[in-house]
This record gives C-alpha cells, sequence and structure tokens, in this order.
C-alpha cells in the first residue's frame, strides 16, 4: 500500500525485499561519529548517506520461508542473518527518517512503563493495578468496579472483564502479577499518527474487544471520525515524544468527553483500517517519506548536525 | 532512603553501598533474591505511578520514600527465574520484565541508571551504537565496520572485556584514570549526557600511535575500579 503510495507521489524509491537477502550484501562503516557504507541489492549499488528515508516492514529474518529447511549454521542463514543484523545496526543510526526506528518501539514492551510515558503528554491513562495479591485486586475492584484484566507486555493477549466466576482463581495470580485495570466505558477510537498528520477512526462494536469481536460471534463496524484538535495535538506529541515516525494509538473516548489513551502501537497494522474506511494512511506514510528525503526529515537518535542528502528513499517490506 | 538494588553476588555493588554508608547516606540493600520473594502492588493512573513491596521478612517499601537508587539490576532476578517453569514460562518472563521496567522507572530521586526497555539498569547498546555517540561526543575512536560476511554475535563479545583504562561518570563527574589526559572529562560528559546514563563507565585502550581511544561504555560498570574517588561521586549524585 505504501509503494503505490509512492508510485502516486512519483517518488523515486527502491523496495528491499529481505526474501531475496541471498542477493543482498551491506557494509556499514562508522568514523569519528559520521556513518556511511554500502548496500547492494536487486542488481544495484547505494551508498548508505544516499538513504533519506526508509520505511520498515520487516520480519524476523530466522522464519524466512527461503530458510525453510536450512540447518543452523548453514551458509545461506549466516548470510541472512549478518545481512539482517547490520541493516538494522545501520537503520538505528541512520540520519534521516526511519519509520521506525527498533529502539523507540520497545516502550510498547511494557503497557504500564509506556502508560507513564503517554501520560507526560495530557493523555489520561486507565487506573491501573498490578499486583500478585488477591486481597489488593479485590479492593482495587470495590474502589474502581468493573475491572478488565489483560498482559501487561508485548505479548497480545484478549481482553477479559473480572467476572466473580474469576474469583475463585484469582489465588492464581500469587505466581505471577497480574494486570487489571477500571473498566472504561465509552467509544474506542484508533488514532493514526504519520509525522503531522492525524487519522481517527471510531469503532463501534458490542465486544469487549473489537479485534476478536468477530471471532466471538460479535460485530465490528470502523468509521472515518474527525478528532478535536487539542486530542489531535496530543496525539502528536506523544507519538514524536515517544522517538517515533508512526503510531496506531488506541483510545477510548467516555460519554463526558474524557479521553484516555491505552497503547501507542510502534509498528501498526494500518491496513485493516484504511481498508474499511478508505482513510489516507498509507499516502500520508508515503508523503512522510518524501518529506524526509527533501531535508526536512528528522534527526537520527544520536544527535547530529548533518543534513539527509536529497536521494533516494528506501521501502523495506517483507 | 536510598535504595541499592543488586544481585546478590554483585561485589561492585555491596562496595558501593559499604563506601555511601560510610559517607553517611541511608542505604537499604535489595537484592534479587529479596525481590524474587517479594510481594508487588504497582500502580498507574491520574495520581502518577506508585509501588509498594513487601519483602519476606515484612518490610514494605514504598515508592514515596525512596530519595535515590543504584540500580545494579541488569535483568529479572536470578533467584525468580529459577524456581519459574512449565508451559507458560516464557510468558511469565515477559510479564515480568514489563512490571520491572514499569516499577523501576517510576522511582523518584536520583537514579543510576534508569531502567529502559533496552536493560533494566540502562540502555545495553550495540557498540555501532556507542561509535557512534562516542564519535559524536568528541572522543576518539577507531573505525567500526560490520558486513553482510561477519558473525553478528563477535561484536556483542568483543564488548564485553573492559577496556586497560576506564574513566567513570557519576551524575555531573567524570572520574579519569592518570594515564588518561585531562582533555577527554568534557566529552565523557557529553557522552554519558547524549546516551541518558548518568553512570557510565566508558573504555579506553592505547592506539598503536600512543593515543588512547575509545572501545566501549557499560552501563553497569566495575565501580571498585573506581576506588574511594568514585565512592565520593557517587554519593554527590546520588544526594542530589
Amino acid at each position: 500500500m505504501v509503494a503505490r503510495a509512492l508510485d502516486e507521489l512519483g517518488a523515486d524509491y527502491r523496495v528491499f525485499n529481505q526474501r531475496h537477502v541471498a542477493n543482498a550484501d551491506i557494509v556499514l562503516e562508522i568514523e569519528a561519529g559520521e556513518v556511511d557504507g554500502t548496500l547492494r541489492f536487486a542488481g544495484e549499488d547505494f551508498r548508505l548517506q544516499e538513504m533519506s528515508a526508509a520505511y520498515l516492514r520487516l520480519m524476523d529474518d530466522r522464519l524466512l520461508p527461503e530458510l525453510e529447511g536450512e540447518p543452523e549454521g548453514s551458509a545461506a542463514r549466516r548470510h541472512a542473518r549478518a545481512t539482517h543484523d547490520t541493516l538494522y545496526r545501520w537503520l538505528e543510526i541512520a540520519p534521516g527518517r526511519v519509520v521506525n526506528r527498533c529502539e523507540p518501539q520497545a516502550s510498547n514492551g511494557s503497557k504500564p512503563y509506556q502508560a507513564q510515558l503517554i501520560a507526560r503528554y495530557g493523555l489520561l491513562v486507565p487506573e491501573t493495578l498490578i499486583s500478585d495479591d488477591p486481597d489488593a485486586v479485590l479492593a482495587f475492584r470495590r474502589e474502581h468496579g468493573t475491572l478488565i484484566y489483560k498482559s501487561m507486555s508485548g505479548v497480545r493477549s484478549i481482553v477479559h472483564a473480572l467476572e466473580e466466576t474469576d474469583y475463585a482463581r484469582l489465588d492464581h495470580i500469587r505466581w505471577c502479577p497480574v494486570q487489571f485495570q477500571a473498566l472504561v466505558p465509552g467509544t474506542d477510537m484508533r488514532v493514526h499518527v504519520v509525522g503531522d498528520d492525524v487519522h481517527a477512526t471510531e469503532i463501534v462494536s458490542d465486544r469487549l474487544d473489537y479485534r476478536y469481536a468477530k471471532r466471538q460471534g460479535g460485530s465490528a463496524e470502523l468509521r472515518a471520525a474527525r478528532l478535536d484538535d487539542g486530542i489531535a495535538q496530543k496525539c502528536i506529541d506523544v507519538t514524536r515524544g515517544l522517538g517515533l515516525e508512526f503510531a496506531g494509538i488506541d483510545l477510548k473516548i467516555t460519554a463526558d468527553g474524557e479521553v484516555f489513551c491505552f497503547e501507542v502501537n510502534p509498528c501498526p497494522a494500518f491496513s485493516f483500517y484504511e481498508a474499511n474506511t478508505g482513510q489516507p494512511i498509507a499516502l500520508s506514510v508515503a508523503r512522510h517519506l518524501v518529506e524526509g528525503s527533501r531535508g526536512s526529515a528528522r534527526r537520527s537518535p544520536s544527535p547530529s548536525r548533518d543534513r539527509p542528502a536529497d536521494g533516494e528513499c528506501l521501502a523495506a517490506v517483507t | 532512603m536510598i535504595l541499592v538494588l543488586c544481585e546478590e553476588y554483585d561485589l561492585a555493588a555491596t562496595w558501593a553501598a559499604e563506601r555511601l554508608r560510610e559517607r553517611g547516606l541511608a542505604i537499604t540493600v535489595v537484592t534479587g533474591a529479596a525481590l524474587a520473594a517479594a510481594r508487588w502492588e504497582h500502580r498507574v493512573g491520574r495520581a502518577g505511578a506508585r509501588l509498594e513491596f513487601r519483602l519476606a521478612g515484612g518490610e514494605r517499601i514504598c515508592s514515596g520514600e525512596i530519595g535515590g537508587v543504584l540500580n545494579r539490576l541488569c535483568f529479572l532476578p536470578s533467584a525468580w527465574l529459577q524456581r519459574i517453569g512449565g508451559p507458560d514460562r516464557d510468558y511469565a518472563v515477559q510479564e515480568m520484565l514489563a512490571l520491572y521496567l514499569s516499577w523501576l522507572h517510576a522511582m523518584t530521586g536520583p537514579v543510576l541508571n534508569p531502567a529502559t526497555p533496552q536493560g533494566l539498569c540502562g540502555n545495553w547498546r550495540h557498540p555501532s551504537v556507542w561509535a557512534v555517540l562516542a564519535g559524536r561526543s568528541g572522543l576518539p575512536t577507531s573505525p567500526y565496520r560490520q558486513t553482510s560476511a561477519d558473525d553478528p554475535d563477535l561484536y556483542w563479545q568483543a564488548a564485553g572485556a573492559p577496556g586497560p583504562a576506564t574513566a567513570f561518570v557519576a551524575g555531573s563527574r567524570a572520574l579519569l584514570p592518570p594515564d588518561l589526559p585531562a582533555p577527554l572529562r568534557a566529552a565523557c560528559l557529553r557522552l554519558a549526557r547524549q546516551a541518558g546514563t548518568p553512570l557510565l563507565g566508558i573504555d579506553f585502550s592505547p592506539a598503536a600511535d600512543g593515543t588512547w581511544r575509545f572501545t566501549g561504555a557499560s552501563v553497569m560498570p566495575n565501580l571498585v575500579r573506581g576506588g574511594e574517588k568514585l565512592a565520593d561521586d557517587l554519593a554527590e549524585a546520588l544526594a542530589a
């Protein structure tokens, strides 16, 4: 979708398809803090300094279909691993616009940690208790009413309400603390932020976790929505503050107009939302890459006074 | 109260705790073994984040009572990891890591070092990132090169050993061993600031031309090598 949007913009770009890694090579060189080297793929050589923007949708290289059946330590696996590792290292330090670097994505690996970061930008976060003490959980429930529980790490879980039938097994949390949150009633909103572009999608569902509504015999309807300017700006600020160029932000807006933020997804699977609403999220990503290649890119996370050179942007896809 | 968080076998942390007590700081050492047996209540919400954990002996530690932290927990406590198993082990490790990152982040006062998603006692950066940061901080560095023909693991292995000379940054102070030229002090402070690590061990090795070159950095340096002067700097940073 991003590649098609780049075509619409007439952008000069290349697609590094990691499935063709067997025919790719990379050399990364760093001298006195400056980053350079070469990347060879699809029969072309590129200087790393000429790459001014990149969009990443890479999978775990160890699971590439082209490596299926290859024994551990084979030449093909070693080459794939070494090429991907060098590519990752370069992308983490490359000047210019990278959507998104790995390091800032990692805050999503701890939801309560990320919530503390989110709260700095004026968005409310749900009242949360993480505990291995059943009595503390019951006291939290008396304080906040209906609770939900879900994973606090990056491991995906289905959100469940804490029912009375669950109390009998509440003792199990003594083995490992569990995250409980006060249920926030309201309208689900997914906001995709790309640079300064904001695409808000309202989700109407009859299930607690709309992502699994159909699986649970329910429904989820998506529609494009308009977000209050102040909230939109907070979404932009939190995305930027977390070091991200692109994010999928999960909000819930209550009947009183309060806005709670549950999560900032650093690698949003936006196609589901664009396909259901027609919102031009891919076009925003493409524009953001092209703007980066015109020298208005954000700097690499390491302080740098370099301006990215005009040149190609590189899109990496699986 | 200043917390020292460390594994029970971390001799450098034990050394630091003793030195900090000698300098008048109220130190409470909480080891990984103690944390493995603790009971947790960690809250995040409108009132911010707070933590209370109860140790096996009944002692309660609340985040609001903590005035600073010397954080030497690089991962989850070994004692906890050793006692969990079963098909959900990997999930439990991820959940516990998420909790540790969050509660460490909620610590108040000076924290040496703040927890990050890339390491609970600071960001364990790849040598290529240190090479960029060090170069841009003005430290003399050797060229770095990595290619498709190289074994990626070798770069981590080479980064493991400290150099013959180690500078220590603790807060606003940089302590250089006598071998290192004084002008490196400012660059060391810049590196620690850019890296977001107020406690940093910065390693140097002599090059063929006799100059000292940056070879690596550690967010969990051997504090004993810094001696009493480093203990002074730690006390100042934690009491700030």
